[in-house]
């Protein structure tokens, strides 16, 4: 009898700790990371956050973490991201300033990141036609589309 | 020896040596040298020109992105694009759901058409992958399509165009410190411009040619793996293998070959993947296919 209660409270115990351990506090890892609406890269960003900003984890699905960034908004980040230690402040991104104040935390700065300003500059001296690959970004399904398109077909 | 010969001494031995290129400025006290052309004559005192070395000891998403919209439009300067968007869109859609399921699921993935009869895949950093209307062409079905740009998707997870990173930033530096042939007049990024350019260059002939062949068996490998959690049959890959094998004498097929080596070990290696996989099946999507390839 007394072992069994030692195991249901050591089970009970490990059970609150992994759930400690997948919400709570993490910190940035990245140059820069976009919160996205939903758990997959082709949703909308809701926010980007920047090395070492905190952001609150409400919860956790297989790699992705529902989370709350400084601003107050709620998304999806995949774990990978983030880290369960501090993370000091990755400062200024001269590389993503450079491309017109890309660094910020604003949604529409987030999926672009240096919005192709090098490339095109890249494009430009090679003599290549950077209008290739704004056809490309510009023709890609919404995640509405591609939801459906997950859910219809034949399925075999 | 010159102020400029020490720095460039140190840091090629920095490079060599694989330190961190993070504070080894000032860990060798390096100054910076006003008076020098691209070496802090210019107005943004901010700059270092260390900070152009740190960019591809480490180089964040951000920066991948846009060496692969480089590589992008070298690409599109190799081959036609198809401006096909219906047929694009349905790629990319297939190839989303195959992304989702890869390692590396947090990464804005774009799909492009290559008009070409010639069957070609291609991926560059920062996920833009590309196949060719070649390709789609020899496929029967959505579950080859997903197996190809899980192959494709496996060469951006697994991130093999690291190693072309790594030795363009070394040939960087090597052309840096002979001051031949690379102008170091920092450009819209500063002295990334002139260092990502090269990178670029570098990547876009490696991506044209083809990857060596332990990473064609290592993307072969996650491909299998992506297509299959993303619901696929997962044989699909290694029936478009057969597919160009069977075509080998095609003139097409054969440029093929010569960027995708050891086809008859990655045929093997897929019957040997398919053989430990535990239960069976999965999505063919014929009709779907064909409907969008209008076929």
């Amino acid at each position: 009898m007394k072992a069994r209660i030692v195991i249901v409270t050591a089970v009970a115990l490990g059970v609150a700790a992994v759930a400690v351990a997948q919400t709570g506090t993490k910190w940035v890892d990245r140059t820069k990371a976009d919160v996205r609406a939903g758990k997959a890269s082709f949703y909308d960003v809701v926010d980007t956050v920047l090395k070492g900003e905190q952001v609150q984890v409400l919860k956790t699905e297989e790699k992705w973490l529902s989370v709350k960034t400084p601003r107050g908004k709620s998304g999806w980040l995949f774990e990978q991201a983030l880290s369960a230690n501090a993370v000091a402040p990755g400062g200024d991104s001269k590389f993503l300033k450079g491309a017109g104040a890309d660094a910020s935390t604003s949604a529409t700065a987030a999926s672009t990141g240096a919005k192709g300003i090098y490339a095109q500059d890249y494009a430009k001296k090679k003599g290549y036609d950077y209008g290739v690959v704004t056809w490309i970004e510009s023709n890609q399904p919404t995640a509405p589309d591609i939801e459906a398109f997950a859910l219809a077909g034949a399925g075999k | 020896m010159s102020r400029r010969t020490v720095l460039v001494v140190l840091i090629l031995v920095a490079a060599s040596i694989g330190v961190e290129a993070t504070n080894v400025g000032a860990q060798f006290g390096i100054p910076r040298i006003p008076g020098i052309p691209g070496l802090g004559s210019r107005s943004e005192p901010e700059q270092n020109p260390m900070e152009m070395f740190q960019a591809f000891s480490d180089m964040d998403e951000p920066q991948e992105v846009e060496v692969g919209r480089s590589v992008a439009a070298a690409v599109g300067a190799r081959y036609k694009l198809l401006r096909d968007a219906a047929l694009t869109k349905y790629v990319a859609m297939v190839g989303n759901g195959v992304a989702a399921a890869s390692d590396r699921p947090d990464l804005r993935y774009y799909f492009a058409v290559l008009d070409t009869p010639e069957p070609e895949a291609l991926a560059a950093p920062g996920g833009f992958v590309f196949i060719s209307k070649g390709a789609l062409d020899l496929m029967r079905d959505e579950a080859m399509l997903a197996g190809v740009l899980g192959h494709e998707i496996g060469h951006v997870a697994l991130k093999h165009h690291n190693a072309t990173i790594k030795a363009q930033r070394t040939k960087a530096l090597a052309m840096f410190g002979a001051n031949i042939g690379l102008s170091f007049v920092p450009g819209p990024a500063g002295y990334f411009t002139p260092v990502m350019s090269l990178v670029a260059d570098g990547i876009a002939e490696g991506v044209l040619k083809g990857h060596s062949r332990g990473e064609e068996m290592e993307s072969d490998k996650v491909g299998f793996q992506y297509a299959s959690r993303a619901g696929y049959d997962p044989a699909g890959l290694k029936e478009f293998l057969a597919e160009l094998q069977a075509k080998k004498s095609d003139a097409g097929v054969a440029k093929f070959f010569s960027t995708h080596p050891g086809i008859d070990d990655r045929l093997q290696e897929q019957t040997k993947m398919q053989q430990a996989r535990t239960g069976s099946g999965g999505k063919r999507e014929a009709e779907r296919f064909a409907k969008a390839l209008r076929k």
